[in-house]
């Protein structure tokens, strides 16, 4: 069996170098091709890549400074949220009505700060949270404005040849949220050591 | 099985005069009880005037409450709202709770919501911030420079190596093997 393979790849050798030349210029083609048409955009570095970790913190370091200039010279514009509010989420900007469906206890009036951001962004930088940006840095304010019920729905259960039919009606509770401000107000790239105590009841 | 919600009004989410922007506002401006002060569909009306009506009054003074009895009718809540709708409940045997209940929901809400479907849960002014996705947005810019026609963007993409490539890589691992051996040799 040993033996038996290299006789095979000779065999294949022999009928593929006759058409090796044109291989060697299609492969290039997809190398070209791939530089254009793909980019990775992973975190793992690709085979030829070579990683110099002083450089990249320094670029990322650059970056994170441009945001946080911008923020402190208030220069970063409209900035929109994606929050994770009673199961769904939503993505959000200032003055914005979200209807959280189902039951929810906060009332009329309540003004209230929505905790789970998974993603800030302005229209020159976005803060993706892994999976929720970082405790106190992102403040989002709301306002209960209405709660009210849905529209009438239906529910029709049919069992075939069993005499068996249903119509359940039922209505959703809704609640109207008006979204008041978003706001970056902790510090940037400096997360706590330990979080998470702060909501904590020991 | 009834369709009837497929010919509601559909409608996207609106607020009465950006409400909760600043700060909130009731909608919710009178409310009128009318009962039967003998007959037995109007009991639980009547004990709610009684007893629970009052502190409704006191939690929520933006609402005016007023009291209509009369003779041999069902009892029905009938709400006022700030941008004029109506909207009346046939209170018809209910008891004290449900009519406490159905009073804070109309309280809560900021106009008849009956007969209306929602097209949308959400409604923003700004639906992009960062600019709305293009087939172009993260693409390249070397693709701009591109002559067309591009003989080389119009073929199939294929990024993985052929089986015949793969072998040949492996014959030509196998020869460099050969003269790694004969050179030990």
């Amino acid at each position: 069996m040993a033996s038996l393979i290299p006789k095979l790849l000779n065999n294949f050798s022999r009928l593929a170098l006759q058409n090796s030349k044109k291989l060697n210029t299609r492969s290039a083609q997809v190398e070209k091709l791939s530089s254009i048409l793909t980019k990775c955009y992973g975190t793992q570095a690709t085979p030829y890549e070579i990683i110099d970790e002083e450089k990249d913190n320094k670029k990322s370091d650059e970056i994170i400074q441009k945001v946080q200039s911008q923020l402190t010279e208030s220069k970063e514009g409209r900035l929109f949220a994606i929050v994770h509010l009673a199961g769904k989420q939503f993505r959000i900007t200032e003055g914005d009505v979200v209807v959280v469906e189902g039951y929810w206890p906060p009332s009329c009036g309540e003004r209230i700060s929505l905790d789970k951001v998974l993603l800030v962004g302005a229209s020159d930088f976005t803060l993706i949270g892994r999976p929720v940006v970082q405790n106190g840095l992102v403040n989002i304010e709301a306002t209960v404005i209405e709660k009210t019920l849905s529209h009438t729905k239906t529910h029709f259960r049919k069992k075939r040849r069993k005499q068996y039919m249903r119509i359940h009606f039922y209505k959703i509770p809704q609640t109207h949220l008006r979204i008041n401000r978003i706001s970056i107000v902790g510090e940037l790239n400096n997360p706590p050591e330990v979080s998470g105590l702060e909501k904590a009841i020991f | 099985m009834s369709n009837s919600h497929l010919f509601l009004k559909p409608a996207f989410i609106t607020t009465p005069g950006q409400n909760g922007v600043g700060r909130y506002v009731c909608q919710l401006q009178r409310v009128v009880l009318k009962f039967c002060k003998n007959n037995g569909s109007s009991r639980g009306m009547r004990e709610f005037i009684e007893t629970k009506l009052m502190d409704f009054v006191k939690e929520s003074p933006e609402v005016a409450v007023y009291v209509k009895p009369r003779r041999h009718r069902t009892p029905i809540i009938k709400a006022e709202y700030l941008n004029g709708d109506t909207q009346w409940v046939n209170a018809r045997n209910f008891t004290e709770d449900e009519i406490l209940k159905w009073l804070k929901l109309l309280k809560s809400q900021s106009s008849d919501r009956t007969g209306i479907r929602l097209r949308k849960l959400i409604h923003t002014d700004f639906p992009s911030v960062q600019g709305p996705w293009t087939p172009y947005t993260f693409r390249d810019p070397q693709l701009n420079k591109v002559e067309f026609p591009c003989p080389e963007l119009t073929g199939p993409f294929i990024n993985e190596t052929s089986a015949t490539e793969e072998l040949l890589e492996l014959y030509k691992r196998q020869k460099l093997g050969n003269v790694e051996e004969s050179r030990a040799e």
